[in-house]
Order: structure tokens, then C-alpha cells, then sequence
């Protein structure tokens, strides 16, 4: 029943704090989940006033609570302890004040403390700020490290001492913050922002050494949580010993197991690095060498193959081809001469033989008629032709007398058949 | 011999491959003499342009290690 009012007809307070009352009743009992910020509890007054906070936001809400719940209440109600409250809230008119009447507290105990965080995990992991991709290298070698931890505790001697020692130059910027508390991850989310906002620093480093569960469960806290998520150096978190994993560590970029381990994984060692250096030269030298060693023989297997180290065997080869060459055309020049020799002598032997000369040694002679033919029958001459007779030394010129007709020698068995 | 023309830069895998193939031409045989000599000259040549670069590296080496001993 919305109130109508105006300038003309205000409302008196009285029916303003009635109204808001009654809606304020409307919401009627509720269970809030809170942490004790404030607790007073004075003696002779039967109700404790107490200011509930919530677990992320900055808003809290004060508490009456009546002093038999209070007292009853095992293990008693601290600040800064997690609790959840049945309450009604109501708007005391008298005062106009708004407040939460307990009537009944339970005590967060350590189970449902953890099985927050889990659920909390789950939700954070849902929405991807623990995801792989989100994480960020470390730089090699950064300028500044910047260290939330609470001022002079051993965390911050482990990480200065060590990242010193590994790399003397290393300069680092501590930014103090609680590290235990209600008050803690408000703190360090502050220490955090103040190093993030820091050009010069390029890595954070978030230490705190061992602690109960309770003691870390500051860094489970979903606020320091999302500012770590929206830091924009990346964050090393090195809490508690190895088996302790609060959610700071699922959100880090690189988690440590100890401060020790996060000055290890933050600066590099510088033996170690001038170490790895000079193998590296070592390693290049050798390998240059043993290329030029390699190419240097190769170079001298070519220039020792015969065709370049001893060119004047290219020419003896040659010479001894041209001086075989030359035997060659000798032996069968040679050759040939001989057959030729043979040949004339064959030929004169045989021109010899056919020669009419040893013919005519014997006492044969050869007739000629003037004109030179050779008279092999009377037939062809007639008596008063001059003639001339070939004998074996010379010749005698005749004229022809007389003509005889003389038996033939041998054949012409078959003229006579005819005759 | 005649003069060297002006050194053409051969890159050292250059000279070296050419070598090689000059190596393989004399040893092949069948080049007339002419040829023959000019080819074995060029060898030479080209044998010094790579012992040249050879030299060179391994002065800049040891230069390189010397230099921080």
C-alpha cells in the first residue's frame, strides 16, 4: 500500500516510521551469513549489540542479540568469526534505527568454513579465473619485485634473502598487510593494488609462511580473490607449506609451495645463468670448429686427387698416348712397306716369269710386221713384207722371200676334221 | 698463364661446387688438351678462393676466442 503524500498533505513521522516498520516486517525471519565485525557486550544491559559484515562486500548491519543467547553460545561468539544468524530484522521507530534481532547464532565451524570455500571455488572456477589461458609468464628477470607480507616475519627474510642471494641486483618493494585476520584480505588486496599500480614493479609476489586453516583462510577470501584476477602484474602466491591450497593459489599466475620456492621461480641465479652462458659459448666455438675442420679436409681430399695435385700426369697420360700412337703408325707403316715389298717382288717375279726375255734366251724370237703386229700365222704376211724379228739381245729387220707352210705344233686336231 | 681477370666473389659453397665439377670433367677425360689445362687451371684457382674463406673463418674464430681469454 504505496503512501500518498505531496506537499500539501505531508505525512508525519510517526506514519513514516510505522510504514517503513511494517514493510520491514514483511521480510520477515531470515539465516544471514556474516562475520562479527564489532561485539559489545556490557554488563548489567541484557542485550549485546554486534555489527555483522559481509564476506565480500564492505556493507555490514548491526545486531541485538539478547544476552542468554549470547552467553549460551560454545564456543564463544568472537569478532571476526564466521557465523550464520536467524534474525528478524526490525525498525526501532523510537530511534529509526534498523537492526537485526538475533535468535539463534551458529557458529561457521571449521566443515562448513571449508565447504564454503569449495563452493566458492566451484562459483570462481565457473566463471574462469582459474583458467590456464588467464596465466601469465613470469618475467625472466624482473626490475622490481613487489612483496605483500606482513612487515619482519620470516616470509619476507625467505623471499628477500633468497631472491638477494640468487640476484644481488634484484631490487624489492614490500608493501605491508596483515596476513592473518578479518581484516587481512582487505589489507592485502590494498598492498596488492599499490604494488599492481607500480610501473617499475613487473612481478608480485603475495607470502605468507605456515598457518592453520583458519590462519589462511584469508586467502581463500573472494574478494582478494577477483582483485588478484584483475591485477595487471602477474602474481606469485607462496602461502603456508606445500599441502596448504588456499583459492589465492588457483587465481596466482604461479603458485609456490613456499617464499623460499617463490624467490626461486621469481629471479633467476645468477651463477647458474653465467654458467649456462658460457656453455652455450663453449658449445657454438666447438661446433664452428668442427665445421671448418671438417670442410678444411674436404677441401684437401679434392685438391689432392691427381687431376688437380699433379696435373703433368694429365700430360704424361697424353704423351705416353701420343708415343703409343706413334708406335702404332710406325709398326703398321712398317707393315704395310713389307707387304708392298712382297707385293713387287711378287709382281716382278711374276712379270719376269711372263716376260718373253728368258723366252727368247731360249732361241724363240717375235716377229712384227711393220705396223707392229705380231705374226702368229704365215697366213698374215706376204712375201716382200718387211718384218722385224725380237731376239732375246736385239732386233733384226728382214724381208720376207718365201712362205712355208709348216705342220701345226700341237691342237687344231679339230681344223682338220673340216679341212 | 694469363693474368687473373679481377677476382669474381665467389661465395665459398660457390667455388666449392665448382671444383668439384672441374675435378669430375678432367677426371672424366675425353676434354681436348686445350681444355684440359684451362680446366685444371680454374681448379686451382677456385682451390684458393675456398682455402681463402676458409682461412678467413678460422682467423675470426680464433679472434672470437682470443679475444675474452
Amino acid at each position: 500500500m504505496a503512501l500518498s503524500t505531496s506537499l500539501e498533505s505531508p505525512a508525519p513521522v510517526r506514519q513514516i516510521a510505522n510504514a517503513i516498520s511494517g514493510w520491514v516486517d514483511r521480510l520477515g525471519v531470515v539465516w544471514v551469513e556474516g562475520q562479527i565485525a564489532q561485539l559489545s557486550r556490557r554488563p548489567g544491559l541484557n542485550t549485546v549489540f554486534m555489527t555483522l559484515r559481509d564476506t565480500v562486500a564492505d556493507i555490514s548491519i548491526s545486531v541485538t542479540c539478547p544476552r542468554t543467547l549470547f552467553d549460551g553460545l560454545n564456543p564463544p561468539l568472537v569478532e571476526g568469526a564466521s557465523v550464520v544468524i536467524q534474525a528478524k530484522p526490525s525498525f526501532y521507530a523510537v530511534r529509526g534505527s534498523l537492526s537485526l534481532q538475533a535468535r539463534d547464532i551458529r557458529m561457521m565451524g571449521l566443515g562448513e568454513l571449508l565447504a564454503r570455500i569449495e563452493r566458492r571455488r566451484q562459483l570462481l572456477a565457473a566463471e574462469g579465473l582459474f583458467s590456464q589461458e588467464l596465466k601469465r609468464k613470469l618475467p625472466f628477470l624482473p626490475h622490481t619485485v613487489g612483496l605483500v607480507t606482513s612487515p619482519g616475519s620470516d616470509a619476507e627474510r625467505d623471499v628477500v634473502e633468497n631472491s638477494r642471494r640468487r640476484w644481488p641486483s634484484v631490487q624489492v618493494k614490500v608493501a605491508a598487510a596483515r596476513m592473518q585476520g578479518q581484516h587481512s584480505p582487505l589489507e592485502v588486496t590494498a598492498a596488492l593494488q599499490k604494488l599492481d599500480a607500480d610501473p617499475e614493479i613487473d612481478v608480485i609476489v603475495i607470502a605468507r609462511g605456515g598457518g592453520s586453516v583458519e590462519d589462511l583462510l584469508p586467502f581463500s577470501d573472494e574478494g582478494l580473490v577477483r582483485a588478484v584476477h584483475k591485477a595487471r602484474t602477474p602474481v606469485v602466491s607462496a602461502i603456508g607449506h606445500e599441502a596448504d591450497q588456499p583459492l589465492l593459489d588457483l587465481v596466482a599466475d604461479v603458485r609456490a609451495s613456499t617464499p623460499t620456492d617463490a624467490a626461486r621461480r621469481v629471479v633467476p641465479d645468477m651463477a647458474e645463468e653465467t654458467q649456462r652462458v658460457d656453455q652455450a659459448r663453449q658449445r657454438i666455438r666447438h661446433l664452428m670448429a668442427a665445421w671448418l675442420d671438417r670442410e678444411q679436409s674436404g677441401l684437401a681430399s679434392i685438391r689432392s686427387r691427381p687431376a688437380m695435385a699433379d696435373p703433368r700426369n694429365l700430360l704424361d697420360d697424353r704423351s705416353d698416348e701420343v708415343a703409343q700412337l706413334r708406335d702404332r703408325a710406325r709398326r703398321s707403316v712398317r707393315h704395310r712397306l713389307d707387304r708392298a715389298d712382297d707385293e713387287i717382288l711378287h709382281h716382278a717375279a711374276r712379270a719376269t716369269a711372263l716376260s718373253p726375255l728368258a723366252t727368247l734366251r731360249r732361241g724363240y724370237a717375235v716377229v712384227q710386221r711393220a705396223d707392229g703386229h705380231v705374226l702368229a700365222s704365215v697366213a698374215e704376211v706376204t712375201t716382200g713384207d718387211d718384218l722385224s724379228v725380237r731376239l732375246a739381245d736385239g732386233r733384226v729387220h728382214a724381208t720376207t722371200t718365201d712362205i712355208e707352210n709348216a705342220t701345226p705344233l700341237v691342237e687344231a686336231e679339230d681344223e682338220e676334221a673340216d679341212a | 698463364m694469363p693474368e687473373e681477370t679481377a677476382e669474381e666473389e665467389l661465395s665459398y659453397e660457390a667455388a666449392r661446387e665448382e671444383l668439384i665439377a672441374v675435378v669430375h670433367k678432367l677426371e672424366a677425360g675425353g676434354t681436348s688438351l686445350e681444355e684440359s689445362l684451362a680446366l685444371w687451371e680454374r681448379g686451382e684457382k677456385l682451390a684458393r678462393t675456398c682455402q681463402g674463406w676458409l682461412d678467413g673463418a678460422r682467423k675470426r674464430l680464433d679472434a672470437a676466442v682470443d679475444s675474452d681469454d
